[in-house]
């Protein structure tokens, strides 16, 4: 009994510090654009499908999969940048995400161009056993998720924090207007936070295909959904509570799954989200990143 | 004295509204020149023009004989001019300390030396040094947005209602703070509804209604209850 507590709070994490990336990637965007971006996750998807070409064509090993992955979906996400987000800077919020769907429909396309079969297997992260521990058994895999997800937020920390860029992408969060009249190049930083948050969300989707041991299309869909739920069950625009929420998201589901069954899984998170803002409607009003 | 800030026959509209309907002023090199006018007539917009924030539609803007109107905002900071905005606009998740940083984006050199000498000019700012921005009040914000523009070195300082939503004592502190930076240097291109108070500072003033310069002068040249009375209501015409 205690045993599948334990055991499922492990799980849970792992998964979680998976989505804590991608709820950080779409906080970052979302707090300096204020806009949604709809193509995160096909972005990061096409990313791992590059790999998965790379991967049949070479064979390579996951650590230059990982490299593959992310400078495609850096380049992917500078692309839907560049489209849908710099033209629109001051203009309507609905059209930014109108067109961040319409190049995820796009970035699907292109996946399936090239790799039109529905599932391609991916290169596993650990392949061997789990760890037997005082009765235990704990997934390499989910282990590396976490470490990596932790070694990301800390990076993320020292360059939102200790570095001059991150000082302009902390003054772009506050105010746009008020870092441009200080003499921040405020599209500028917009496309480099874009760079960013791809980076962090090809790591997710890396973690994340090599721990299913797969890639399909709708890859896509899911991240931009997790990413989505994370950042609102953490409050929009905060980066902690980016963290706290794809943790709490990954409690949440394997908790649910284990004592209330797979098909209630999703179910539980929704119920969630709308408590909290039923509850508290402010919780997710934008807030400052700090 | 030369003009520092040339401003000739300036439009900016919102769509199709023109909120600046062919706008020309100058600004003498080491003045201190206020701009006049009601609610509505256009200054806060002349200043995000000016400041690149906005983008004319027609009309030019040169700084030192520059010609600065299409520049992005970050270009006309490095070209040193600043705009202390209207509600000051302090990042309020960063420290007192950060702010300042990020005045001075556009600057590589060491920054220690004038963080020193605007905390010597701003007390309650080295007090709050390591606090959020976000926590100081109104008065010290509005230090705090002078002192960020300050960072850059600006020839140019472009105030946007400094004295809005601040109690009597604090304006006044305000304006002293304007004298002596005009003293050190500073040429300063001031909005203000409080006409009182910006006469006693200003060489020059020009009065602005519905998106036009109406009135420019010294103080002194229209009687300064006619001022106010424009300032406040705008001209009698209707």
């Amino acid at each position: 009994m205690l045993l599948d507590l334990a055991q499922n709070t492990l799980d849970g994490l792992g998964a979680g510090a998976s989505y804590a990336l991608l709820a950080l990637g779409f906080t970052l965007i979302f707090g300096v654009l204020r806009r949604m971006n709809l193509s995160f996750g096909p972005a990061i998807m096409l990313g791992c499908y590059a790999a998965t070409w790379v991967n049949l064509n070479f064979q390579a090993n996951l650590l230059l999969l990982a490299v593959v992955a992310l400078a495609a979906t850096t380049l992917a996400g500078v692309y839907v940048e560049r489209l849908c987000f710099a033209p629109h800077r001051r203009g309507s919020a609905i059209a930014a995400m109108v067109a961040s769907f319409a190049l995820w429909m796009q970035l699907e396309e292109l996946a399936t161009a090239f790799l039109p079969r529905h599932l391609y297997a991916f290169p596993p992260l650990y392949a061997g056993g789990p760890l037997e521990l005082a009765g235990l058994s704990l997934r390499v895999e989910a282990i590396v998720m976490t470490v990596a997800a932790a070694g990301a937020c800390a990076l993320l920390y020292a360059i939102l924090y200790r570095s001059r860029f991150g000082l302009a992408v902390r003054a772009v969060i506050d105010s746009s207007t008020a870092a441009e009249l200080s003499g921040i190049n405020v599209p500028r930083v917009f496309a480099a936070v874009f760079a960013l948050a791809s980076a962090i969300g090809a790591l997710a989707g890396i973690l994340i295909a090599s721990a299913h041991e797969q890639v399909t299309p709708m890859l896509g869909m899911w991240s931009t959904l997790k990413g989505l739920a994370a950042m609102m069950l953490g409050g929009l625009g905060s980066l902690p509570g980016a963290v706290a929420g794809g943790l709490a998201l990954g409690l949440l589901e394997s908790h649910s799954q284990w004592y209330l069954g797979p098909q209630f899984r999703d179910l539980t998170i929704y119920l969630v989200l709308f408590a909290l803002l039923a509850l508290n409607p402010r919780w997710m009003t934008t807030r400052s990143a700090s | 004295m030369a003009a520092l800030l040339e401003v000739k026959d300036l439009v900016t509209a919102y769509g199709k509204i023109e909120a600046l309907k062919g706008v020309s002023l100058e600004v003498a090199e080491g003045s201190i020149t206020c701009l006049l006018g009601p609610n509505g007539a256009g200054k806060t917009t002349l200043m995000f023009s000016i400041a690149g924030v906005l983008r004319p539609k027609a009309g030019s803007v040169r700084f030192r004989n520059e010609d600065i109107t299409r520049k992005a905002p970050h270009a006309i900071v490095s070209s040193g001019v600043a705009l202390v905005p209207e509600n000051r606009l302090v990042f309020p998740g960063m420290t007192v300390l950060e702010n300042l940083q990020a005045g001075a984006y556009q600057r590589n050199d060491s920054l220690d030396e004038d963080i020193e000498r605007l905390f010597a000019r701003f007390p309650r700012l080295k007090e709050r040094a390591a606090q959020p921005a976000g926590t100081l009040s109104g008065g010290e914000q509005q230090m705090l947005a002078v002192a960020r523009a300050l960072m850059s070195r600006p020839r140019l300082l472009l105030m946007d209602e400094p004295s809005l939503g601040l109690a009597p004592l604090v304006v006044e502190e305000i304006f002293r703070i304007v004298a002596e930076l005009h003293r050190d240097g500073t040429t300063i291109f001031l909005v203000e509804q409080n006409a009182h108070m910006a006469l006693k500072v200003a060489q020059h003033f020009f009065l602005m209604e519905q998106g036009r310069v109406t009135f420019s002068g010294d103080p002194g040249s229209l009687a300064e209850d006619e001022v106010i009375r424009r300032a406040y209501l705008g001209s009698a015409k209707a």
